[in-house]
């Protein structure tokens, strides 16, 4: 392979990249690339500077400020970082958290875009109450929720009390599962619309002819979305479950308004903050931020590449 | 998309190690500031940083003295600290003048993120300071001056007690638990105590108050845990809220009650009794536009195992951090604020009990400190939570406290179990410190 070859890898670059292109086509792809380019400087100094900066800072000793001169010190920040005594459980409870929340956000964002593809009066308007929640700020969503599971107060203990499900109030956070189990259907609650939006936009996306041939053949309404919605809205199922994924595992603001930092609903990125912010061990924390954000990453190309096997 | 928000978590913690590479920061000390002249400082401007809102007049009557312009912001407490952890550990510049509390003495002032004061401030403001400057003072250095005498009293609402037949607020625990036992039968309160319970900083604080009213402390002069004894004031007082939830003394609700939730309970009628209140506490209780029981809520003091137990101060003070942009002017506001008449008006206006001896004497003399007797008594009892000075690694054993102290009130850990582990992480601390 030469410098002035077409074929082979350095070939296929050459014409990705638009250089083999003559006349209008040229300058088409040169005009591509001025737009891209802000984007391109926003992500390089927003995004990838810091993030190389952090990565060098979480292989250096930790010292009070960053201008201070810090010795190499490898992977000793991770390992630090792993050995903190709640860090495991913390993993634990945000592995909890990822399995609840996306079996409850899943079905239930289908079941709610199965019934908003149905072309039916208010629809546009069930569709703006649908967005509000997540629209909502988590903290001020975990506000309002922390009033509804006041034990003293609250709506849902004077709700069970009146209807006779419990003989006198009780203490949901301050027992694991239901404060695991509430903090969960309060993420959800937020994040629910923005998951039914994105399987509304998929089934859009799928040909009316499609349901109208299927219909002609005798196919029922539950045989057209086992048959024809599901395996077309892969793509969206998996957009939908990295979203979910993601967002699950990055839950704070709905555990600290609800819960503090109690040691039992304590997800892994509180830990990233403790460690951080409050601990002030920057290099430390950085470290365990990497690496949550290297499992994100991870399960995010595995459901890319659970997608790629099942459509190829 | 993938990993977007543990990516932005990682880059605003990067990003501001980026500016501070960049921007090379300001992370000496500069021992030279504090002798400007007025016709220096005129014209300057500062930003000062603070939780709560200072009385108007105090900003306006400053610049007008001085002509130094005054950019005032307020955030909330915790916010400030993480704000001020961030700027002070990448070196970048935050604002001229901040809020320092007793507990950052040793990490703040131990990095070398605050300027030292002793030299920068009027001589009169610091004599009469007095023993406040202790609670920020690190290796012989004066980080921060206190604007705000904050410490523990006991609050109790008369009508309640006296509803169960009690005329005077107890002194001794067990005083306190029978009488708690009076209140539940008499119906004057379904739960008699309120109490922070969650896992929270505010939360922490009255277990730390009842260590010491119990006769304990937290550490001894080696730096070594001494609450995990079942003999210590640290376990007993731990016992004694673990007790107080058991036996239906304060709400079993208590256990996610942060310190703002829970005084409410206090002021809205709903508990007899708040032990771990301050005496700005006092003044919000009777105040009828924020407070259900006006007129009923009284000071008392700690009380303890065999009469009034030691409480402790949390003062707050003003630092200026090391990358403040115009400390000669930073200096004269905190010499400005501290002037005997307007730490006067700050108590008057803001509730702020003044630090300055001078402002204490004439609010006392004109018999315009709420709960006055009890205040004078209490400042007696007054003993430091850290003998040696808040210690550098304060707020991870904080931190560490917040979640164990909070197992232990939900009955996930025992008390025991829950103190060896705070011992044995307090334990890590010091060595890693050291």
């Amino acid at each position: 392979m030469t410098t002035g070859s077409t074929s082979g890898t350095w070939g296929s670059a050459r014409r990705l990249l638009g250089f083999d292109l003559t006349g209008s086509a040229r300058e088409g792809a040169n005009l591509g690339r001025l737009l891209v380019l802000p984007a391109i400087a926003f992500t390089a100094v927003l995004i990838i500077y810091p993030l190389i900066v952090g990565i060098n800072t979480s292989l250096h000793e930790n010292v009070p400020t960053i201008n201070a001169p810090a010795d190499f010190v490898g992977l000793e920040n991770y390992t630090n970082a792993l050995k903190q005594p709640s860090v495991g459980s913390s993993a634990v409870q945000t592995v909890w958290y990822v399995l609840l929340a996306l079996a409850i956000e899943i079905p239930a964002g289908l079941a709610i875009a199965a019934l908003l593809h149905r072309n039916f009066r208010g629809r546009g308007l069930v569709m703006a109450v649908l967005i509000l929640p997540w629209a909502l700020p988590s903290v001020v969503s975990g506000v309002l929720w922390r009033r509804v599971f006041d034990p003293d107060s609250g709506l849902l203990n004077s709700a069970l009390v009146q209807l006779g499900v419990i003989g006198e109030p009780h203490v949901w956070l301050a027992d694991k599962g239901w404060a695991t189990l509430f903090i969960v259907c309060v993420h959800v609650w937020g994040m629910l619309p923005l998951v039914a939006l994105v399987f509304i936009a998929g089934m859009q996306a799928i040909p009316d002819d499609v349901y109208a041939a299927s219909a002609v053949d005798g196919a029922t309404p539950w045989k057209q979305f086992r048959h024809i919605t599901l395996p077309l809205l892969l793509p969206s199922l998996v957009v939908a479950l990295v979203v979910g994924t993601v967002n699950a595992i990055n839950i704070f603001d709905e555990i600290y308004v609800l819960n503090g930092t109690a040691l039992n609903t304590r997800s892994i990125l509180m830990e990233v903050y403790n460690q951080t912010f409050i601990a002030g061990q920057f290099a430390q924390g950085l470290a365990l931020a990497i690496l949550v954000g290297l499992v994100t990453g991870a399960l995010a190309i595995g459901y890319a590449m659970l997608l790629r096997r099942r459509t190829v | 998309m993938r990993s977007r928000n543990v990516l932005a978590a990682i880059a605003t913690a990067a990003a501001t190690m980026g500016l501070a590479a960049c921007g090379g920061g300001g992370d000496s000390t500069d021992s030279t500031f504090g002798d400007a002249s007025a016709s220096d400082l005129e014209g300057q401007s500062i930003k000062v940083l603070m939780p709560y809102k200072m009385p108007e007049s105090i900003l306006k009557d400053f610049t007008d003295e001085t002509g130094v312009d005054v950019d005032y912001e307020t955030a909330g407490w915790d916010s400030v600290a993480s704000k001020l952890v961030t700027a002070n550990q990448a070196g970048t510049y935050i604002a001229d003048v901040t809020e320092f509390d007793w507990s950052w003495t040793g990490q703040f002032g131990g990095n070398g993120w605050y300027e030292p004061l002793q030299d920068a401030l009027d001589p009169a403001v610091l004599d009469d300071l007095g023993g406040t400057k202790d609670s920020f003072t690190a290796d012989d250095n004066l980080y921060a001056a206190c604007y705000a005498n904050d410490f523990k009293i006991s609050l109790y609402n008369k009508a309640m007690f006296e509803k169960a037949g009690i005329s005077e607020f107890p002194q001794t625990f067990d005083e306190l638990g029978d009488a708690y036992d009076k209140i539940k039968s008499s119906g004057a309160a379904d739960y008699p105590l309120t109490m922070p319970m969650a896992a929270t900083e505010g939360s922490v604080t009255p277990w730390y108050l009842l260590t010491l009213a119990m006769g304990g402390e937290l550490f001894d002069e080696d730096w070594n845990p001494v609450f995990n004894d079942p003999d210590s004031g640290g376990y007993k007082a731990l016992q004694w809220q673990v007790d107080a939830i058991n036996k239906g003394w304060v709400s079993p609700g208590s256990v996610s009650l942060d310190d703002g939730p829970a005084l409410e309970r206090f002021t809205g009628g709903a508990a007899a009794s708040a032990i771990s209140a301050g005496p700005g506490n006092l003044t919000e209780a009777n105040d009828p536009d924020t407070s259900a029981i006006a007129g009923d809520a009284e000071a008392a003091l700690v009380p303890g195992e065999d009469g009034p137990g030691a409480s402790f101060g949390l003062q707050e003070g003003f630092g200026i951090p090391v990358t403040a942009e115009s400390k000669d002017a930073a200096a004269a506001f905190i010499d400005f604020v501290l002037k005997p008449e307007n730490q006067e008006l700050m108590y008057t206006e803001g509730g702020f009990l003044p630090c300055g001896k001078t402002a204490l004497d004439s609010l006392a003399s004109k018999n315009k400190i709420e709960g006055g007797d009890v205040i004078s008594q209490e400042f007696d009892q007054i003993a430091p939570l850290f003998p040696q000075g808040a210690p550098k690694w304060y707020s991870q054993f904080s931190s560490e406290a917040q979640g164990l102290l909070n197992a232990a009130y939900k009955g996930d850990m025992t008390v025991q179990e829950a103190l060896d582990q705070l011992a044995e992480r307090a334990t890590d601390l010091v060595e890693s410190s050291s």
